[in-house]
Parts: structure tokens; sequence; C-alpha cells
């Protein structure tokens, strides 16, 4: 085979970097139109006070690093850069700036759920004294309220039972959390201390609670006006789905797994490559099959119908990632027990699926928060607001009319992905080990 | 133990067996169904619901799958595979195949091969081959042909219906090729499409220099921005945390993440309303650095920059994540062996760091690639796009070949074309198993699995 020279593959890497830096950049900023709408704050060269600011702070850390090196120097007698301090300050600085980056979408989609104003498109700017807030740069946190969330829970019935149950969840749920960050002070990092059996305990509660909740809740308890009135439900629809769904895949990419990690049978290695190559398929481009296989099986509009259409995307990928985690688990406990006479079957379920709590909850995790946020293929197949999910409700608030309902739609964005982050945060250690688990091996 | 027959003859015999038993039930549910259809027949509009099929399919099944394992004992190490098998054979390879099919056709939202509801048709009286009708025929039925040869029509009655296909039509009456099977009440015409071959195709390469090079080579640039934009930034928080020192490090990691925790539908929304020309809060912050109003989601070039944004956004966290595993897998011993031998932090990092984070970068950059290159979800939700001038509405300035396809098919403005969007698709699909195949060869992901 013919290897490209390497200076060659830098050189036309330069000629691109050049043509986007001298003849790309330029062009783009010849679109800029130098004028400013109403209401538009602009500072000529603020970009120098901007700068002058940033290398005053610079300077500070600079000046503090070099003091108290200077003075624990002194008292100890030793000689010692001041540099490693100064980095850390730079690097503090670039982190905090880093955190700004992040969170400033999320600072203004709090700030407008808690407006009942339309922030986003008035023309006349606040009045206030600082320059930042008239600017609009940073909210205007003047009128705060809770009109918008209000509208989200008008008419709401809750039962008694209800309001039970969502209190047990939420106390099991705060006892979980207290636990984990109790957990993490004390060092706790053991699965099987009496504090972490506590923890997964009330995690179960909270699981079967939410559960209960999820299903008994009735579209008869929205009496509320108006389509926002159903966000609740939209939640429950969408939580009801993704959870299904993920226990769905959990199920179907189990056997599938161990079969592919354990067995040898012909055609293993071609069916594998079946998956894969399935997989590739962009699936949602089967969509208008798929809704006319749904239609046919007289599914339209039912959660049923959904969960199938759902069910395919995640088999080959699943069981992939649960095949190569079975595969770094030794085999010798299932090989003693299948020579006692065990068979296959009884190998599986009472060896290695307790081995594999990691893998499934990776699995439906992935599988649950995907589902949460599609919005297009639940977009197709359900009608009617009482079955939408919560994505199609913040597409709707969003699409149309978008300039009135935008505190609306900060609102449910900020409650709607409420179970995704607590989700994440909570089983962040599965996300990152279940991928490295399945995918990335030595 | 039991043994299967080795080689393609083990495998032939286990899938034709399978297979043998998955047709029979869905045959026999079918059957049933009819069965019960014809037997106990139920009004058209409250028909028995479709997923009866497979119940009773699933009722065969199992009978006939216990039988086969007693016979066939080595056929039991398929059903672990069979739940994966049947749910990817029915909700995925089917609607591929069915794409694929349509692909070659002219379906489209109109010419879907349903009845068009709009000439429902009272028939009076029914002879032999001949239906009469209340006025003219033709333009009650709105034929494709003047005189209606070979039209296909659908004939109901209160509980049953049949397709049937026309001879010909005229005032008054209707003569079919064949007899009714039953003395229909209701004709309708369908819309029926056709087989159209290549069409679809020459219809995308005709159109190359302005749709679909275009797109492609955007999509590509767009796919390996995304994951440098993500990429770079992210290596470089992953290396500033992998210091442990540092104060709060687990702080900064934590906190860090919340970009990648928020669902995709919303935080590409809140972006779109940030990156507002004129009250967008960016442009704003920009407006006080000295900066005029960034036409971020007017101008098309702008809105691929928008794009990117975007995806540095979304992207960064998932890749400080992969650096900070990657990095715990090295050991302290490199890093003391290098301090030993005198080496300053810029050598440890382009001498022992870099290098070792090649090796399980590469499948991560590659697997990146696959997805932004068929990243739906962030050109999609960035709502509507500023027009270039020369291509249809359905590809237009950031558009990717996947929105495109998608528009194609389901927007009204694409005409709802699934013939042609299918055939997009066919392509997309040629053009993700050579991404695939290129990363497979550079991560010998499939010569492990033998």
């Amino acid at each position: 085979m013919m290897t490209i020279p390497r200076y060659l593959g830098w050189a036309v890497f330069g000629l691109m970097v050049a043509w986007v830096l001298f003849v790309y950049f330029p062009s783009l900023l010849s679109r800029i139109q130098p004028n400013t709408p109403p209401g538009f704050v602009r500072i000529e060269n603020g970009w120098v006070y901007a700068l002058s600011g940033l290398l005053v702070v610079i300077g500070l850390i600079l000046l503090y690093s070099w003091l108290v090196t200077l003075i624990s120097n002194r008292r100890a007698g030793r000689k010692r850069s001041f540099l490693p301090l100064f980095g850390q300050g730079l690097t503090h600085l670039f982190m905090f700036m880093v955190l700004v980056f992040a969170y400033y979408p999320v600072l203004q989609i709090l700030a407008a759920s808690f407006d009942p104003r339309n922030t986003l498109y008035r023309i006349l700017p606040p009045a206030s004294d600082n320059l930042l807030v008239r600017a609009r740069v940073i909210p205007d946190f003047s009128q705060l309220s809770w009109e918008n969330y209000a509208k989200l829970f008008d008419g709401f019935v809750l039962y008694p039972y209800q309001a039970v149950l969502l209190g047990i969840a939420a106390l099991s749920l705060v006892v979980v959390l207290i636990l984990g960050a109790y957990r993490r002070i004390i060092g706790d990092d053991q699965s099987n201390s009496p504090w972490a059996q506590v923890q997964g305990r009330s995690l179960t509660v909270f699981a079967i609670v939410s559960f209960v909740l999820v299903i008994f809740l009735s579209p008869s308890q929205f009496t509320g006006q108006g389509t926002e009135a159903k966000f609740v439900l939209w939640v429950r629809n969408t939580l009801f789905v993704s959870g299904i769904t993920g226990i769905l895949a959990v199920l179907l990419t189990a056997t599938a797994g161990y079969a592919f990690a354990r067995f040898s049978f012909p055609g293993r290695y071609s069916m594998l490559l079946v998956f894969i190559f399935i997989q590739m398929f962009p699936g949602f481009l089967g969509l208008v099959a798929t809704y006319i296989l749904i239609s046919n099986l007289g599914l339209l509009n039912t959660f049923t119908g959904l969960v199938l259409a759902y069910s395919g995307g995640i088999i080959s990928f699943g069981t992939w990632v649960y095949k190569g985690f079975l595969e770094s688990i030794s085999k010798s406990l299932e090989e003693a027990a299948l020579i006692d006479g065990a068979s296959k079957w009884q190998a599986f379920t009472l060896i290695l699926i307790p081995l594999s709590a990691p893998m499934f909850v990776f699995i439906f995790l992935l599988q649950f928060v995907g589902t949460y946020s599609e919005f297009i293929v639940a977009n197709l197949f359900l009608t009617g607001v009482d079955s939408w999910t919560v994505g199609m409700g913040l597409r709707n608030f969003t699409t149309g009319q978008f300039s009135t309902r935008w505190g609306l739609f900060a609102a449910a964005a900020v409650l709607g992905s409420l179970p995704i982050l607590l989700t994440f945060y909570g089983f962040q250690r599965y996300f990152v080990s279940g991928y490295t688990a399945g995918s990335v091996k030595e | 133990m039991y043994r299967s027959p080795p080689g393609a003859r083990g495998f032939l015999i286990a899938i034709g067996l399978l297979g043998g038993a998955l047709l029979v039930s869905a045959l026999v549910g079918l059957l049933t169904f009819w069965g019960l259809q014809a037997a106990f027949p139920r009004p058209i509009d409250e028909s028995y619901p479709g997923y009866l099929i497979l119940i009773f399919a699933t009722l065969v099944l199992i009978p006939i799958l216990y039988w086969l394992g007693r016979r066939v004992p080595y056929l039991t190490d398929w059903y672990y595979l069979l739940p994966a098998i049947t749910f990817l054979l029915a909700f995925t390879l089917f609607p591929i195949i069915l794409t694929v099919y349509y692909g070659f056709t002219n379906y489209t939202g109109i010419r879907n091969g349903k009845p068009d509801r709009s000439t429902e048709t009272e028939v009076v009286r029914v002879e032999d081959r001949q239906l009469f009708v209340d006025g003219n025929a033709r333009e009650l039925l709105r034929c494709d042909q003047p005189d209606c040869a070979g039209q296909a029509l659908e004939i109901t009655t209160r509980t049953q219906r049949a397709r049937v296909t026309a001879e010909q039509a005229s005032e008054g009456r209707i003569t079919l090729t064949t007899p009714p099977p039953f003395t229909p009440t209701l004709v309708y015409k369908i819309n029926d499409f056709k087989y159209v071959g290549f069409q679809n195709f020459v219809q995308i390469f005709s159109q190359a220099s302005t749709v679909l090079f275009p797109v492609f080579i955007w999509n590509l640039i767009f796919a390996a921005g995304a994951v440098f934009v993500g990429a770079i930034p992210g290596l470089i928080l992953g290396l500033m945390l992998n210091n442990k020192n540092l104060a709060f490090r687990g702080f900064y990691r934590t906190a860090l993440i919340i970009s990648w925790a928020i669902p995709v539908v919303i935080s590409v929304q809140i972006f779109t309303a940030m990156l507002n020309v004129q009250f967008g809060p960016i442009n704003r912050l920009l407006g006080l650095l000295g900066s005029y109003p960034i036409p971020w989601l007017t101008d098309p070039e702008w809105f691929k920059m928008s794009a990117l944004l975007i995806s540095l956004w979304l992207g960064f966290p998932y890749w400080m994540t992969a650096t900070l595993g990657a990095l715990s897998t090295i050991s302290d011993d490199v890093y003391e062996a290098a301090k030993i031998d005198g080496a300053n932090g810029f050598q440890t990092l382009t001498g022992i760091t870099l290098p070792l984070l090649r090796q399980p970068f590469i499948p991560l950059l590659l697997g990146s690639f696959a997805f932004n290159f068929n990243n739906f979800g962030l050109i999609y939700l960035m709502g509507v796009q500023p027009g270039v001038e020369g291509r249809p509405s359905t590809a237009q300035a950031a558009d990717i070949l996947i929105t495109w396809a998608y528009k194609t098919a389901f927007q009204a403005d694409g005409g709802q074309a699934y013939g042609l969007g299918g055939a997009i698709s066919i392509l997309i699909f040629f053009l993700t198993v050579a991404i695939s195949l290129i990363n497979f060869r550079f991560t010998g992901a499939l010569k492990e699995v033998r």
C-alpha cells in the first residue's frame, strides 16, 4: 500500500487552516451589518476594557501568589517558586470562565421561567443602574414570580393518596441524596456497608412509589384550561414510555448479549455483523414504514405502539455493550456451576444476572434518557394533548406562537429536565463505566 | 451436552428452523385473525385490532418452540437470541426493507396506496361486474385515466372491504375487471403508488451540484467540526482537571457535566433563543464588547457557525469525561520515571500523556464522527434556516443529509415525497456503512470478535 508522506498531510491541513483564517473568517465578518437595532447597547472598543479587566485580575492573582509564597518561604525558611500557585490561580480563573459559559444558558432559562413578562422579545430595556442588566446580558431579576409555574399546574387535582405517595417518594429521594453526599464525605465507597444498604432500599422505595404514581395518574385529574395545564400529564406520559422502553431494552438485549458472549454456535459471527449493520441504517427514516406497521396493528395513538416503535433502536448497541461486559467477567464461576449440573439458563439467571446490575442500569438509563428527549417519533404516533410527551409539549410552546409562550417554555424546560438531570447526576458512575466497559477495550 | 452441526450447515439449519417457526406462527396468527373476522364480522370502523395477530402468533409460537427444543436440543442456544432477533426483524429490518422499496416508487403523502375518502361514492345497484352510481362516475372518482381504465378502487359494506380494479367507467356506471366478492354500498378511488425504477436516484443525481454535493460536503465538515470543537476543549479541560493538586477538582468535574445532562430537545431550543439577532443575550454580550449584532440564525454561513457553537457547548463534557477516564488508566509510575529522567511538564505532556491518549481516543473520535454525521436532533431543532438561492426548501444552509431526507419525506413543502426520502436514506445508509468500515479498520473491532 502506498503511504502518504507525513508532511503532505500537514501541508494540506495548514492550507485548510490558512483558508479558514484568511478567506472564510473575513467573509463571515463582512456579513455582519454595521447597524444597531433599537435597545441594543453597543460599546465602541468594549473588548479593550474587558481585556484590561482580565489582565488586572491576572495581575492580582500573580501578586497574591507571589505574596503568599514569599510569606510562607520566610516562615519555613525555604526557597520555593510561586509559579505553581500562580498556575493554579490561572486554572481556577479559566475554570470559572468555562463554568460561566456552561451555565449561561441555564441562568437565562431559569430567569425566564421566573419572569412573567416576555423578557426575550421586549424592546424596551429594563430600568436598572447596572449596565449589564440594561444591556440584558444578565437577566433582570427585579420581578420574580411563580406565575409561569402556576400555569403549568393550573387545575391539577391531586388525590389524597397520591399526595401521600408523593410525600413518600420525595422523602426517600431526599434520603438517597443525603446519604449519597454523606457517604462521599466520609469516603464510604463499599457497596455492602450499612449506609449503602439503607440508600439502596430508599432508592427501591422511590422507584416503586414513582411507578405507582405514574401508573395511576389519569387525564381526568387535569381540569385546567389551555394546553399548558397538562404539563404534569406529559411528564407522566414521558416517564411511562421511557421507563417501559428502558425495561424492554434490558429484557431484549440481556439474553442476546449472553448468547453472543458465552456460546459458540455456528453463525455467531455473521449474526454479530447483522446486528452491527442493521444499526447503521438511519433508524427513523424507516418512520413511514414503522408508521404503516403500527397503524396496521391498530396501535396508533397508544403508548404500546410508541414503545414498540422505539424498541428496535437500542437492541444492536445494547447487545454489543452487554456482550463486551460479559466477556470481561471470568467464566470460571459459571463453568463450575455447569459442571455441577446447572443448565445454561440457570447459570445465566443465578450467576450472571446478579453480577450484571451495573450494565443493566446503564442500558436502561441510556434508553430512558434517549427516549425522554425524543419527540419526532412521538409527534408522529401520538395525537391529542392528553397523550403528548414533554418534548412535544415543549416544541409546541416554541413553534408558532413562540414570542408569547417563552416564559411557559422556560418553566416547562426547567421542570422537564429535572428528572433527567437527577438521573444523570445520580447515576453518573454508571454512565461513565458503562461506556468504558462495553466499548473501550484494550 | 448437545452439539450443533458445525459450520454453515448448522447455521442454516438453525436459521431455517427458527425462520420456519416464526413464519408458521405468523401465518397461523394471520389466518386465525381472518377467520375471526369472517366468523364474527364487525363494522369496519371498529374492526378487530391488528395486534390480535401478534397475540395469536405468540400463543402458537411458544408450543412450537418448546417442541423444537425437545427435538433439536442445540437450537435452544438460539432461543436466547430470539427476542432480540424478532424485534429487530419486526421493528427495524422490516421498516428498512420497506423504505428501500419505497425508494424505488413514487410514494408520496397523496399517492399512499390508501382509499381517498373525498371520492366516497354511493353504489346504488350492482349487476354482475357493474356498479351503478348516482352521477358521473368519472367525475365522482376523479380517476387518473379519462375512462378510469385500470384504476384501483376500494369497495366496502358496513363490515367488509375489498380492493378491485376498474375496467372502465362512464356516466352512472363502473365496470370492474372481476365481479365484486360481495354487494358493496360504497366505492372509493385508491391513490396508488407505483414502481418507478431508479427515477428518484436520477432526480437526486441530476441536481447533485446544487443539492447533493453541497449538503454532503457540509455534512462532512459539520461532523468533523463538531468532533473537533468538542474534543479539543474537552481534552484541555480533562488535562487541567487531572492535576491532583488542584482544589475543587471534583466540583468542577461534576458541575461541568451540566450540558451533557440537559435533554438536547431543551438545550438546543434555549440556544436558538439565545442566538436571536436582536434580542439574544449572546449578541447583547458581544455588543458590550464592541461588536455589531451577528446574524447567527439569519445568515447561511453564520447559521453553520451557530451549529458548531452549540456542538461545542453540548460536546465538551463528554470529551472531558472521556479524557479523565483514559488518563486514570495511565499508571503514575510512568510519570515518576519521566520526572526522574528530568522531563519538564511540556515534555511529559507531548512525550507521554498525548501519545498514551491516542489509543483510547481513536475509536471515540470515529464513533463521535459517525454520531455527528447523522446528528438530526441538533440541526432540526435549530428551526427555520435562512434560505440559499437555488436550493429547495428541504436542503437549506445547514441541512445535513439526514435532515434533508426527513424534510423531503415528512414536510409539506417537501411534498411528503416518501419515495424520494427513501432514496436519500439509502444513500445515507451506504455512506454510514463506509464510515463505519473505516472505523472498524482503524479500531480492529471486527477482528476481535472472531
